[in-house]
């Protein structure tokens, strides 16, 4: 089991996507990076209009050019402008674009571990102790008592 | 082009007077199901019973009138001359009824109305507080909804000057049948939380907050889900054989809209079984009710009202302005609500110990509503920086990948970990055995794959952690089959039949969470998408990965509605011929667009997709293709989600804390763990 833990790890740990790109694919791959001007809302590898394409055609005259991808991120921003990048940069405004989810799902996290600890703090004490708190349907000893004592003040009346 | 009679008269005259009419109806409902939530008059109930009939009535009269007028052609009406044509065939003639803003407004509204003339008649009548209440809240939303269709969204508006002899037709990206099927069903899972929501603001109105307003109304957010769900893959299958560009989900807003009450409702559908085994979470599941429908009307808005620019927002109008509102009114009150009665939700409840299966419940429910909030937030982000800091910049799908796929894979592995963990508590050493088996066969998995040359990381944490989750779910089943075996001495088949049988809800849960392993097999799948794309002449050969493409030609054909473009393609692989590929680029003549219809050659290791995006005049075609491995199994998982949706549906309601109190258990074998 360990050993095979151990195998797992190493081979998660060593995995890594090919690297070497050709300007086809690296053009692929960075059309998925960049917005399309031509169809709102969708990657530039997700817009079918011809437009899109010829723009795909021009980055890949790029990386043929043997320019790299960082180059022409910045080429594209520079002609189409910071919208253009499907991808909020980690400065600025759009360094809160990452943040907040990740604030957001660790606050989340941190105040769902907050309410079980207590919640089974409370849950131990209660089965360890067996004090007043009583189990859903079952009568703590106050409760016993007071309908004891009603009970009785009931028959005395009767 | 020919104009021809309809054998169909135009109802139209009859449309904006029975809106008129429903309007009416449903704020004389709202009065007397309020005045029944207050007094608890049966009588008042049923006055509020009989007007929500009536609203539904002439609402969907309303519709009728409107669907008259679409088959008729008549193009008096602005609707009809922009969203059909003469050509147009009756199905996606009737289709257009949700094809653009007003008409889809009038087809939410019918289905809300219909809705809860169901849910109302169908509650018992002895929660006539809560029916009154409930009734009240599903009136309101829908008097708001009548208003919209009767005033800024009415599609009777007529033209303005002479009439046109034919219309501007449907756009052709809608005129496929999967979208005849998707708008319905989405709007189906969308209007189907406002029942749930309803039942739960009534039950805070009223203060009965036991278990009656999510057992009166489980069925229906089963319903939703489903649909929603269904809805989501369809969208997402339409995307793949309409749009052409290779892919299924492009987390465009639209699609974010659908997405994001899905997240929250399957939260809500997981931590609702606390509050039915546990009595708690209430606070937590109210809330995620209202959370779900703000964000279900949210969609509607984010759909309608063209705030956000996307290729799926064919319509846009002046509704943003009466919806805001609206949806502050909901989340306000809703959440508003929630706090005035949080004395009278607290748990009856204590957790027992970190390692149970509700801990594993509440740690799904952080990640699904973190899912949520990750989604909601990209796709209003750009606005908020726009609107602060006059900043324009784009969150695209990178932005949701990054963050979505960690979520996502906590998600797969809690899914498997889930079933293993006991109600209550678990002690460390029982936990470490149940889960060695499932372990191991992840860990096998990813060596496995590894050495056979799998290169991803995430890819082969996905697999790896898919095994996992799959064996600890299979795992159930032969625990299950092999008691009923064992106390009915019964065969395999039948034990397992038993074993489904008579714990639907439970099995049927396990069978939606394998169809979930599928989808997530299917997108890890991605990773290994190929993409080519040439310039091809008659003759020449394209290869893409193990696959040569060779262009024969283009043929062309015309039909009253487009001119066909065809290329042919024949297909072989290592020498083998398999076959020819058609795919098409058409010429839409009413809307004068081009439109690309692709050729999928498709089986459980991959897809070959060819798209064609356009023709030289000397029969050159510009191919772009595409090997998608593995996406069949999205269609194969969302088909086995739906199995185990409507095995739980026929499944009956669920014994709850309070109800197992009076009804003696139903005997099933010990499943020994």
């Amino acid at each position: 089991m360990k050993r095979l833990a151990l195998m797992t790890f190493i081979v998660l740990a060593m995995a890594s996507p090919a690297s070497a790109q050709s300007p086809e694919d690296l053009a692929n791959d960075i059309s998925q990076k960049v917005m399309s001007p031509f169809c709102p809302g969708v990657t530039l590898h997700d817009c079918p209009s011809q437009s899109a394409l010829d723009m795909r055609d021009r980055i890949e005259g790029y990386a043929r050019s043997g320019m790299s991808e960082a180059d022409i991120m910045d080429r594209l921003e520079d002609e189409y402008g910071a919208a253009i990048r499907a991808e909020p940069s980690s400065e600025g405004a759009g360094l809160v674009a990452w943040i907040l989810p990740a604030m957001a799902a660790l606050a989340g996290g941190a105040l769902a571990v907050m309410v079980v600890r207590r919640w089974t703090d409370r849950g131990s004490r209660h089965l360890a102790n067996d004090t007043d708190e009583p189990s859903p349907g079952e009568s703590s000893t106050s409760e016993r008592q007071r309908l004891d004592a009603e009970l009785g003040q009931l028959r005395g009346e009767l | 082009m020919a104009t021809t009679m309809s054998p169909i008269p135009s109802l139209a005259g009859l449309g904006r007077p029975s809106l008129l009419v429903a309007l009416l109806f449903s704020l004389l409902a709202i009065a007397a199901f309020i005045a029944a939530s207050r007094t608890g008059r049966r009588d008042l109930s049923e006055a509020g019973k009989r007007a929500l009939y009536a609203t539904f009535g002439f609402t969907a009269l309303a519709t009728i009138s409107l669907i008259t007028a679409l088959l008729a052609h008549d193009f008096s009406l602005s609707y009809v001359t922009s969203y059909t044509s003469r050509s147009l065939s009756v199905p996606y003639t009737i289709s257009s009824l949700w094809g653009g803003m007003e008409g889809s407004l009038l087809f939410w509204t019918t289905l809300l109305t219909a809705f809860s003339a169901l849910a109302i008649a169908k509650a018992p009548a002895r929660n006539s507080r809560l029916i009154g209440a409930a009734g009240a809240v599903l009136m309101g939303i829908a008097a708001f909804f009548l208003f919209m269709v009767a005033f800024p969204g009415n599609p009777f508006a007529q033209v303005t000057g002479d009439i046109p002899v034919d219309g501007n037709g449907l756009n052709p990206l809608l005129q496929s049948p999967g979208m005849v099927i998707h708008p319905p069903l989405l709007y189906t899972g969308f209007v189907g939380f406002s029942i749930p929501f309803a039942f739960a603001i009534g039950a805070l109105f009223t203060k009965r907050l036991d278990d009656s307003w999510f057992t009166a109304t489980r069925q229906w957010t089963l319903l939703a889900w489903t649909a929603l769900s269904i809805g989501i893959v369809l969208g997402g299958a339409w995307a793949y054989t309409e749009l052409g560009w290779g892919g299924y989900w492009a987390w465009d807003p639209v699609e974010n809209a659908s997405f994001m009450p899905w997240l929250t409702a399957t939260a809500f559908l997981h931590s609702v079984v606390i509050q039915e085994k546990r009595r708690m979470l209430k606070v937590w599941n109210v809330t995620l009710i209202v959370l779900t429908y703000a964000l279900a009307v949210f969609g509607t808005f984010l759909t309608r009202s063209g705030l956000l620019s996307s290729i799926h927002t064919f319509s846009e109008g002046p509704i943003g302005k009466f919806f805001l509102p609206f949806l502050g009114l909901l989340l306000v009150g809703g959440l508003g609500m929630v706090a005035y009665r949080l004395d009278a939700l607290r748990s009856e409840n204590r957790l027992d110990s970190l390692i149970s299966r509700e801990s594993a419940f509440i740690a799904n429910n952080v990640l699904f509503v973190a899912a949520a909030f990750t989604v909601l937030w990209g796709t209003i982000y750009p606005i908020v920086a726009e609107v602060s800091s006059g900043i324009r910049l784009s969150v695209g799908p990178p932005f949701f990948n990054t963050i979505f796929t960690p979520i996502g894979l906590a998600i797969v592995g809690l899914t498997g970990i889930g079933p293993l963990i006991s109600w209550r508590r678990m002690s460390k050493g029982a936990f470490w055995r149940v889960v060695k088996v499932p372990l191991v066969a992840g860990g096998i998995t990813v060596v496995a794959l590894a050495l056979g040359g799998l290169s991803s990381p995430g890819a082969l944490l996905s697999f790896g952690l898919c095994a996992f989750t799959a064996t600890a779910i299979i795992g159930e089943f032969v625990r299950g089959g092999r008691a009923y075996r064992r106390r009915d001495n019964v065969g395999p088949l039948t034990a397992l039949n038993r074993t489904i049988t008579r714990n639907r809800r439970r099995y049927g849960g396990y069978i939606v969470h394998l169809g979930v392993l599928l989808v997530v097999i299917g997108f890890a799948g991605n990773a290994f998408k190929v993409e080519r794309r040439a310039d091809m002449a008659p003759g020449d050969t394209l290869d893409v990965a193990s696959y040569r493409l060779t262009y024969e030609g283009v043929r062309t054909a015309s039909t009253s509605e487009k001119d066909i473009f065809e290329a042919t393609l024949t297909v072989s692989r290592g020498g083998d011929d398999l076959g020819t590929m058609r795919p098409q680029r058409n010429l839409h003549l009413a809307q004068g667009q081009w439109q690309s219809e692709v050729a999928i050659r498709t089986n459980p290791i991959e897809d070959l997709y060819v798209v064609v995006t356009g023709f030289d005049t000397d029969q050159s075609a510009v191919i772009r293709t595409f090997v998608n491995p593995l996406t069949w199994w999205i269609w194969a998982g969302a088909a086995v989600m739906l199995a185990g949706m409507l095995v739980i549906m026929s499944g009956r309601a669920p014994v709850t804390v309070t109800a197992a109190k009076r009804v003696p258990a139903k005997r099933e074998p010990v499943v020994a763990r």
